[in-house]
């Protein structure tokens, strides 16, 4: 499990992303309205950071390479 | 089955009882409040012990009737007959799973539905008329009549179009999780991701997004919609966890929409399809009625079938689907385009007449969903099993310890009473001189106490308890006190199914709880120290069970600090228990040992946990009242341990009889040593105490005589020997000299009562076989 890893001005997911990285997430969101959200190497992220990014309205900068993680999450973000 | 389930099986069955007991009182005495919490009890405990197992739709029944008997008790809701008969028929269900579970381990995975629908009939009684339960029977309503296509939204539609034309049945899951449920661990993208049979799936917020800054991320506001192709069961099973979370609506793809709006016909999608299948069905007819001289008329019969089958689905006329491929194969066989096209003409005149019946059919089941339902449970959801039914029998009965210590106590005597037949036996031969007489009755005595002998084995047997039942408080004990101390503590339990009788392992729970907290308090030192002297952080604290023969070991040990003997001389020295002289000749093992002594408490300052002053010699005084001995072993800085023993059973005690001027008396085989003749010569006399010496250790020698103030002389034998019976008192071995010895006998030992309980030089009494008394010994207060 790999968790989020955050960078200056970017967020990368990788692997499955546990529930207890959403309050980081949500935290470096507020901190970073414009930074980069890179969901590539991502399989699985927990219902929690999904909300997070959701309610952040954020544009996702690359998606999940994962076909069925990335419909989900672009039917998700499209919707909120 | 485990002992913990069949324990749970046991307690809900008597709480089943206890239920409908209460409810039949309720009914009598409706506003009785005690009734009522008395009843909220029983099913809040029913409901919290069956979260331990994995019976999520037991719990949920159990749990929405809690729900439902808290809204009674705060007078939300008044109770009815229909509450009680709603309650009577979800414990008929719980009890049906119960029995189930007694018979295979568990139940069938048939049952979701029935829980989920008598949970939720249970929460409407709570609802009564609000928004609630209007929402939920509205929801229900559509589960009934399904969505259509239409229904779906936009993206998702598309999706399941696809998936329809391959004809499978599809269903819409509407998964909203609890809020809490990040907390229970659940992580419902996950749960809805991998849906069996998923075929599109789709996440919404339940509401608009706060502001970031005030957002709960652990705070689900998520709802999942998923698309299924996979069968009804299988979603059930698979989300049977959150099944009170979940509606499952099947698809359909484009009949039977509301009849409603089907009788205004203003919707023109739904008119359009509809005018398009009858066209795409026309022109087959046309197809069809080409000349036959083809040589791809199969291919053409073929190619019209499946575009028939095509519209059939599409308009879910799925019934017609076995005639169409009957015709068409038989057309295929003939070489000929006529049964399909026969088939064709029936169907297409008989079309129009069947939606309008159609229509007629789901027009009275339509209204219906939108009428809220008066609180009338539906009445064919019946688990009923009423008195008059079978109930299954219980394997495990439940009696009150009174008739269990009577029927003992009548055992007992048996045992004690058989002792008659051999005086008898001999009474016969010597007295009255009919030797097979007595033979016979020897023979006799055989039978009868093989007889009781196993009847006192199988009393012993109901009263026997595993050591469990103390040991099972501990880990929580243990947890808590460690964190109050801030220590950290890995407690190890074994032997725990080790019996014995439940008078002695219910002795042992406070004397045990005292020792533990003692070892945790002044034992097992703080992480910090602990790492300082290089020992793991964490302590170990073992507590075992093991049998040795006829007794029951119980050792607690800790790695702790240990006992310094200095330490314990000094205090003991201060508080008045030792004397100087004392004090240089004790032992270290001896020293530690003194904790047990009264009034001896080491901890300096008294805390919250252990070291009022009442230490351990409370705990020495609880062991040595059912006979059981205690002895303490510590090594500085490397830990304590605590042996305690203990009788098994203390029912039947094996007394030695002895003889002392003229009178009998028992005395308790476990404090029997030996017993040895010690000639006159060797006894010597110092400092007017007798003394003799055996097997190279010095033994002080006490008459039984003077013991009991009974002026006369111990007698002596021909060769002029005493008989000496050498016993254990405490750690000590004590000679005691008496005129004889005689046999050993089993006795029922009765503690002395009225006014003799004064008398603490004896134990107690006990009847013998011949009919005389036996007056039985307590050694520590007599010597």
């Amino acid at each position: 499990m790999m968790g989020v890893a955050y960078k200056r001005n970017s967020a990368v997911f990788s692997d499955t992303v546990g529930a207890e990285e959403a309050e980081t997430l949500l935290e470096w969101l507020q901190k970073h309205p414009k930074g980069k959200l890179d969901l590539a190497a991502c399989t699985h992220l927990h219902a929690a950071n999904l909300q997070v990014l959701m309610a952040a309205r954020l544009a996702i900068h690359k998606y999940p390479t994962d076909e069925s993680l990335a419909a989900w999450v672009k039917t998700a973000l499209h919707t909120a | 089955m485990n002992p913990l389930l069949e324990q749970f099986l046991s307690e809900s069955r008597e709480a089943l009882q206890g239920i409908g007991e209460k409810l039949m009182q309720l009914e009598k005495d409706p506003g009785s409040t005690l009734l009522m919490t008395e009843l909220f009890r029983i099913v809040h405990t029913l409901k919290g012990n069956s979260g331990l197992f994995d019976f999520p739709e037991l719990t949920r029944v159990l749990h929405a009737g809690e729900d439902l008997m808290d809204a009674v008790r705060d007078g939300k809701v008044d109770f009815s007959l229909q509450l009680a008969d709603l309650l009577l028929d979800a414990m008929d269900f719980v009890g049906m799973l119960c029995d189930e579970i007694e018979r295979e381990g568990s139940y069938g995975p048939a049952y979701g539905p029935d829980s989920a629908r008598l949970s939720e009939m249970l929460r409407q009684m709570i609802g009564g008329s609000d928004e609630g339960a209007a929402e939920c029977s509205a929801e229900q309503g559509a589960e009934k009549e399904g969505v259509t296509l239409l229904d779906l939204p936009q993206e998702m539609r598309d999706a399941a179009l696809g998936a329809a034309a391959s004809g499978a049945a599809l269903h819409l899951i509407t998964y909203t999780p609890v809020e809490e449920c990040f907390f229970q661990g659940d992580d419902p993208f996950y749960q809805a991701r991998q849906t069996p049979g998923i075929i599109f799936g789709k996440i919404a917020a339940r509401k608009e997004w706060p502001p970031l800054g005030e957002l709960d991320a652990y705070s689900c506001q998520l709802d999942f919609h998923v698309l299924s192709s996979a069968p009804l069961e299988e979603l059930r099973e698979y989300y049977r966890y959150v099944s009170d979370q979940l509606h499952i609506t099947p698809v359909r793809l484009l009949e039977e929409r509301g009849a409603g709006s089907a009788e205004e016909g203003d919707d023109p999608l739904l008119q359009r399809e509809r005018d398009a299948a009858s066209v795409i069905m026309e022109v087959q007819k046309e197809i069809l009625s080409l000349p036959d001289d083809v040589s791809y008329l199969a291919g053409r019969i073929r190619g019209a079938a499946a575009s028939l089958q095509g519209c059939l689905r599409a308009t879910g006329s799925v019934d017609a689907l076995p005639g169409l491929a009957a015709a068409a194969d038989a057309a295929v066989a003939e070489l000929s385009a006529a049964p399909l096209q026969q088939w064709l003409d029936c169907h297409l005149t008989g079309a129009a007449a069947m939606v309008s019946a159609e229509r007629a059919a789901a027009a009275p089941s339509a209204p219906a969903a939108d009428v809220v339902p008066d609180g009338a449970p539906e009445s064919e959801v019946k688990f009923g099993r009423r008195a008059e039914d079978n109930l299954t029998t219980a394997r495990s009965i439940k009696v009150d310890q009174e008739k269990i210590d009577r029927l003992m106590n009548l055992i007992g005597e048996m045992v004690v009473a058989k002792n008659a037949l051999p005086y008898l036996a001999t009474r016969a031969e010597a007295l009255f001189g009919v030797r097979e007489l007595s033979r016979e009755i020897k023979a006799q005595y055989a039978v009868i106490n093989r007889i009781a002998e196993e009847m006192q084995d199988a009393i012993m047997q109901v009263r026997m308890m595993p050591v469990s039942f103390v040991f099972q408080r501990f880990p929580r004990l243990v947890r808590d006190i460690s964190n109050k101390l801030g220590k950290k503590v890995n407690l190890v339990l074994e032997g725990e199914d080790t019996e014995a009788d439940k008078n002695i392992i219910e002795s042992l729970g406070d004397p045990l709880v005292h020792i533990v907290r003692n070892s945790l308090d002044h034992g097992i030192e703080s992480p910090e120290v602990r790492t300082a002297a290089g020992k793991v952080a964490t302590g170990t604290l073992t507590i075992r069970a093991t049998q040795e023969s006829d007794r029951v070991i119980i050792e607690i040990r800790d790695d702790g600090k240990g006992i310094d003997p200095e330490v314990i001389k000094r205090k003991a020295y201060e508080k008045g228990i030792l004397d100087e002289e004392q004090l240089e000749r004790v032992t270290d093992q001896e020293a530690v040992n003194l904790v047990f002594a009264p009034g001896f408490s080491t901890a300096d300052a008294v805390s919250d946990l252990s070291g009022r002053g009442v230490g351990m010699d409370v705990v020495r005084t609880a062991i040595e009242k059912v006979n059981g001995t205690v002895h303490l072993e510590s090594e500085k800085g490397r830990g304590t341990r605590i042996r305690i023993s203990l009788p098994l059973s203390m029912a039947v005690t094996n007394v030695m009889i002895v003889e002392s001027s003229g009178q009998i008396f028992g005395v308790p085989m476990d404090a029997v040593v030996e017993t040895v003749r010690v000639p006159a010569g060797s006894i010597k006399t110092i400092k007017k105490s007798m003394a003799t010496v055996l097997r190279g250790r010095i033994v002080p020698l006490k008459g039984l005589n003077a013991l009991l103030g009974v002026p006369a002389e111990q007698k002596r034998n021909e060769e002029g020997e005493v008989a000496v019976l050498v016993v254990n008192v405490g750690d000590e071995a004590v000679g005691i000299i008496v005129d004889d010895f005689h046999e050993t006998v089993d006795i029922i030992l009765k503690p002395m009562t009225g006014i003799l309980s004064g008398l603490c030089a004896y134990a107690g009494s006990a009847l013998l076989g011949d009919g005389s008394v036996l007056m039985v010994l307590n050694l520590k207060e007599v010597v």
